[in-house]
């Protein structure tokens, strides 16, 4: 297979991705933001109750836990839903569908370069910051390895079901309805707003059947839970790798009966 | 030009209404999926309080119900912002496209005309939403319900707003000055979704920002202590509504003098 044509996507996004500096700038003052919010709200959270751990969580495991999750969330945030929508709306997008290249793939290597740049300057600076501000809290072993693949996984199942989403658009032309919908779903379910470990009971079971937590959960506890046992660490990748070949056969299949009805601009 | 009343601008509001409306209508689909994206965020922020309240009783001395009263009164003084001034966002575009001259040349005020121009109707899905939950914390707080207490509360709420919608005006005006701002709309909005928490929670310099340099505080926070602690009213609480219509009116001032200076694209 000739790699070429998907690394040039790459370097494109990389180059794409460094044009917009004031973006990046903001991204970076409204993340602080947001930052402080949660340190002072999950202080006084914990301040309410006598005991350090609630859940086995200690403050310092919840705001390790919500910082990274956030940085995550930067890096794997990808528009996918509001480009297909606007490329459809347009018409634009029957210029890549008729690409040599299967679509779902060229938007992934599209947008690919986005992600490395963004895992550079938002998640690598973060996960630095809070390695020396807690120092010791993490330990960095072969568990960045796991964490590094569990990612990668995430990222992947991520996509595949911003991709879904964003095949939905062809139907309908709410994508911000479409869109806020996912991302309400995403990140509450995920675990990125509030760790899963708290949430009560029937709704925690209920969470971890579905997809979502692959995202953000499944890599934090691989880097966050120092003592977790190999086999369960093997078990969390393989439920990832379960669930992303799940939304690439649903994704892909969507989009492949989708295609047939597409009609926008005499397309 | 001459002084009109409000009443001319009154029914000039009603008829450019009802035409926003009938387009809108025709997209009746996006519509409804607008409204339920809507209502799946706000129900979210609800599930957050739930899940927290369920593992801590309490944050800093505010209980679930005070919490909640804080929430659903952020809902709605977030609702104007929402519905009546939900063009802000397009702004930039029409400044950049050059389409923003068309304004200037109408012989009424350029700011309402603009504001004028759409009205959000998915806002008010929120604004029953936020209703629902004030209701229910009201009921359960025992407050009562008496003239003067409905009347406080209507004015908070009016006060409210307008910090919103101040905030908003600014970081729309940006583009006046600034090539393609949108993302210090983008950065600035994600500041409501703090208003919820009480300000107690920050430290005292923290406190002094989300006061006087981000004024989120006054969303929900300030308002709030004339019902929930209705013995230790705060000195700016009382102020507010004046800070309120001043803060208003400085944000107008500014983006008034950004349309004024704007000199068009030359086509």
């Amino acid at each position: 297979m000739n790699t070429r044509k998907y690394l040039t996507l790459t370097r494109a996004g990389m180059i794409e991705a460094l044009q917009f500096k004031g973006a990046i700038f903001s991204i970076i003052i409204g993340n602080l933001v947001y930052l402080i919010m949660i340190y002072f709200l999950w202080k006084a959270i914990f301040a309410s109750v006598d005991t350090t751990t609630v859940n086995g969580m200690t403050f310092e495991d919840t705001m390790i836990y919500l910082v990274l999750a956030s940085a995550l969330f930067y890096f794997m945030e990808m528009y996918l839903v509001w480009e297909m929508g606007r490329d459809i709306q347009s018409g634009k997008i029957i210029l890549d569908i008729i690409k040599p290249m299967k679509y779902p793939i060229f938007k992934f290597f599209q947008l690919s370069g986005n992600f490395i740049m963004f895992f550079f300057i938002t998640f690598l600076p973060t996960f630095i910051v809070v390695y020396i501000v807690t120092y010791g809290a993490i330990h960095l072993d072969y568990n960045i390895l796991f964490f590094l693949v569990s990612v990668l996984l995430g990222l992947l199942i991520n996509y595949f079901i911003d991709f879904f989403i964003g095949t939905i658009c062809l139907y309908t032309e709410s994508i911000w309805g479409i869109n806020i919908m996912k991302e309400v779903i995403v990140l509450l379910l995920s675990g990125a707003t509030i760790p899963i470990v708290f949430f009560p009971e029937p709704l925690k079971t209920v969470v971890y059947y579905l997809p979502f937590q692959a995202i953000y959960n499944s890599p934090l506890r691989l880097l966050i839970d120092y003592s977790m046992p190999f086999s369960e660490r093997i078990e969390i990748l393989g439920i990832q790798l379960f669930w992303l070949i799940i939304m690439i056969l649903v994704s892909g299949s969507f989009w492949k009966i989708s295609l047939k009805r597409i009609t926008i601009n005499g397309g | 030009m001459q002084k009109r009343g409000l009443l001319f601008y009154f029914n000039i509001y009603r008829k450019i209404l009802a035409q926003d409306l009938k387009s809108k209508m025709s997209y009746r689909a996006d519509f409804i999926i607008s409204t339920i994206g809507m209502i799946f965020t706000n129900i979210s922020g609800f599930i957050s309080f739930w899940i927290i309240f369920k593992n801590f009783p309490s944050i800093k001395g505010w209980g679930y119900y005070e919490m909640l009263f804080l929430y659903g009164f952020s809902l709605i003084a977030l609702t104007p912002v929402q519905c009546f001034f939900d063009n802000n966002w397009n702004l930039r575009n029409h400044v950049y496209s050059g389409d923003f001259i068309k304004y200037c040349f109408r012989p009424i005020n350029i700011f309402f005309y603009y504001m004028s121009e759409v009205f959000d109707i998915k806002g008010l899905g929120q604004f029953v939403f936020g209703s629902l939950v004030l209701g229910y914390a009201w009921n359960n707080i025992n407050l009562g319900i008496s003239i003067t207490i409905i009347i406080k509360l209507i004015i908070s709420l009016i006060t409210a707003s307008l910090f919103m919608i101040a905030i908003m005006n600014l970081a729309a005006s940006t583009c006046f000055w600034l090539l393609n701002s949108g993302y210090i709309m983008v950065m600035v909005f994600r500041f409501k979704d703090y208003a919820k928490y009480p300000a107690t929670i920050f430290n005292s310099g923290f406190k002094f920002i989300f006061t006087f340099i981000i004024p989120i505080a006054f969303i929900a926070y300030y308002p709030s202590l004339v019902f929930l602690r209705p013995d230790d009213i705060p000195v700016l609480t009382w102020l507010s509504p004046l800070i309120g219509i001043l803060f208003f009116y400085i944000s107008y001032l500014v983006w008034m003098k950004g349309a004024k200076s704007y000199s068009g694209t030359g086509s």
